[in-house]
């Protein structure tokens, strides 16, 4: 038999068995629908990621830091040795750890790297607080403004290059410092508070521990970030500033201390870094001279490994629905077997061979794989499409990110895996119709 | 030719030892209507198993115009009834939920007749019983009689050389069974093939030109123009 004479008479018995077929195929439609839509989600996942990642990193950058429990490294359960380099720094918890951070003496080492084009500390300096004439005071965190960002704005612009004691507000600060609108806020001063450390050496009483001296600036507010969807968690109330200012205020705040003048990660933009090579040569030589370098692909990667195991999970879980459904099919293809006894024993009498009746049940088995991976997906597809816009913005992706992402490229892979387990889910059916003995099939009486 | 060598045919083992056919020896020329007679368990219907290759004796062997079927694959034998060969039943095993077109189309498809010739051949066998009108009707809209000329003409759209009937007429009433034995017979003139029809009905074999009686697994008598002698001599032999 021709394979397309066989394909179609697969399907025509099919359709002899609506309901029963229809049945089955929605065993491997329920898990077909799951699947779709975890590859969907995560495709949206994996997209959402790279638009953080676009957003924050130049992926011509690597971040370098001299303790690797910085990027997530390092046994954090050995004790570390004391070094007159370590600033402290203090965790969630509150507990304080000490990094080593990198002084101006090695960063000085790391431009010297061939293929270093230019390097940029990542400074965070901690406000006392920020405020205005006649308004509240309000704690803030000031940051240094990465040149390649693009955040979104709603008001004002970002001056190329930001220099000076200009800043970014967020949004949110507009209506705590009593401005009436964010238009209104532009080109306004705020004032920021920094603390002078400690004076080391004298002898401190508690008071004056709390009343220390304060330095205090003016900053004029150059634009108004809108409220970020794709930042890093903690850094949304974030202001920035430009590299010059950040440091003076960092300076400020740090003056005397083990932190003055030392950064817990730097920022070492290569040259060519479009180049895979340059970054992966560069970041060796780095490791060379004893400092961890790590790229936007490694921090891509650090990220995307949480949403793999999410992904692993639920894809589990439609594996599950599938192996299900194999019972259904192979309970299906049984009954098929059973009730068209009579017709194999005849495609036998008439010279069918053992291989093409037992090809035409699998081909049978195909086709209940296709209909259920084909509604499982199609109605994922379409119900998916339907509600994307409302479940994205119920879960406040922000503009130009998906929850779902449909690729009709992995869907088309996905039936086609599914038609695979179908036929191997009708190969004991299949074996035992082309077994079948045409002589006791065609028993009358 | 089909001759039958020395056919012998046991189920089973030990004490449960069943013989269904025992040295079978007859040679059925070739065009010839031959129709072998006996009741139920006489093992006629063994016999035709035997020779259309779809059982296997368990000792002698089955010659087809010169070609031992003992000597052929599984495979070989399949292509040898798919071309050569085909069968009508006595239950029709017609598809019923097929229209006539398909029922009668899968001897071709089992055969990989080309596409383009399908649809002329199918008509063809399909007026020849009278039944082109019906050609996209389901199958199981027609009455028995109609059932079983939709059985023929599949078995003849094959162009076989062996037509094998299995009590052709058993479940139908006597009219449509006069019909349907005089449709075979004026086929089997026009297209040349041999017939072999398996019956317990007297009236049916005497329209047979060579008639096989068989009891108990083995030929009691045979009758009619069978230019084999050694097969009465054998019988003979034994009784």
């Amino acid at each position: 038999m021709f394979l397309s004479d066989q394909i179609r008479r697969a399907g025509r018995s099919l359709r002899s068995a609506k309901a029963r077929t229809l049945l089955t195929a929605m065993a491997i439609a329920v898990g077909a629908f799951a699947l779709t839509l975890t590859l969907a989600a995560s495709n949206g996942a994996q997209s959402f990621v790279n638009n953080i990642i676009a957003k924050n990193f130049d992926p011509t950058e690597l971040i370098v830091v001299a303790d690797q429990t910085v990027l997530g490294g390092g046994d954090a359960s050995k004790p570390t040795e004391y070094s007159g380099n370590f600033g402290s720094s203090v965790s969630n918890s509150g507990a304080v750890t000490q990094v080593k951070r990198l002084t101006d003496d090695d960063i000085k080492k790391v431009k010297a790297v061939p293929g270093v084009e230019s390097v940029r500390e990542d400074i965070t300096a901690n406000l006392q607080y920020i405020t205005r004439p006649d308004q509240k005071k309000f704690v803030g965190t000031m940051q240094s403004f990465p040149p390649f960002q693009q955040p979104d704005l709603i008001a004002g612009s970002i001056p190329k290059p930001l220099i000076g004691k200009q800043v970014l507000l967020p949004e949110a600060y507009i209506a705590a410092l009593g401005f009436p609108s964010v238009e209104a806020a532009v080109g306004k001063t705020i004032t920021v508070g920094v603390q002078k450390p400690p004076a080391t050496g004298a002898p401190q009483t508690f008071s004056q521990a709390i009343v220390q001296d304060s330095v205090v600036q003016e900053f004029t507010i150059a634009a108004i970030l809108k409220k970020p969807t794709t930042s890093q968690p903690g850094t949304e109330l974030y202001l920035f500033t430009s590299q010059e200012a950040a440091h003076e205020l960092n300076d400020i705040s740090t003056l005397g201390t083990a932190n003055y003048r030392a950064y817990t990660d730097i920022f070492v933009k290569v040259a060519d870094g479009n180049n895979a090579q340059n970054i992966t040569a560069v970041q060796n030589k780095i490791k060379d001279i004893g400092f961890y370098a790590q790229s936007v692909k490694d921090t891509q990667a650090f990220l995307t490994q949480i949403i793999s195991v999410l992904q692993g999970i639920v894809i589990a879980f439609g594996l599950i629905a599938v192996l299900a459904s194999i019972f259904g099919i192979v309970n299906t293809m049984y009954i098929s077997v059973l009730q068209r006894t009579r017709e194999i024993g005849l495609m036998k009498a008439l010279g069918m061979r053992k291989r093409d009746i037992g090809r035409l049940f699998r081909f049978e088995a195909a086709w209940i794989g296709l209909l259920g991976g084909a509604i499982g997906a199609g109605l994922a597809f379409g119900l998916g499409t339907a509600l994307n816009p409302w479940i994205t913005a119920k879960v406040n992706l922000g503009a130009g990110n998906s929850l779902l992402i449909f690729q009709p490229l992995q869907i088309g892979i996905l039936i086609l895996i599914l038609v695979i387990i179908s036929i191997l889910a009708g190969w004991l059916p299949s074996r035992k119709a082309a077994k079948l003995d045409p002589i006791e099939a065609l028993r009358t009486e | 030719m089909i001759e039958l060598k020395d056919i012998t045919k046991t189920y089973g083992k030990g004490d449960s030892l069943f013989t269904a056919l025992y040295k079978i020896d007859v040679a059925i020329p070739t065009t010839t209507t031959a129709a072998i007679i006996g009741k139920s368990g006489s093992g006629k219907s063994t016999m035709m198993h035997i020779m259309s290759g779809l059982d296997r004796p368990s000792e002698g062997d089955v010659i087809i115009n010169d070609k031992a079927l003992s000597e052929l694959k599984p495979r070989q034998i399949d292509k040898f009834r798919s071309t050569e060969m085909s069968f009508i039943f006595q239950a029709f095993f017609v598809e019923a939920n097929q229209t006539c077109y398909q029922n009668v189309m899968l001897p071709l498809e089992i055969a990989k007749v080309g596409r383009r010739n399908r649809r002329k051949r199918v008509l063809e066998a399909l007026s020849a019983v009278d039944l082109e009108e019906k050609i996209d009707a389901q199958a199981s809209k027609l009455s028995g009689g109609q059932k079983q000329r939709l059985a023929i003409a599949r078995a003849i759209v094959n162009k076989p050389k062996i037509i094998f009937a299995d009590e052709p007429t058993g479940n139908l009433d006597s009219t449509t069974g006069e019909l349907i034995i005089k449709l075979l017979f004026n086929l089997h003139k026009s297209i040349g093939a041999t017939l072999v029809i398996v019956t317990h009905d007297e009236e049916l074999a005497a329209r047979c030109s060579m008639r096989i009686y068989m009891k108990d697994g083995e030929i009691t008598r045979i009758e009619g123009k069978s230019k084999q002698p050694t097969a009465t001599s054998k019988k003979t032999r034994r009784v």
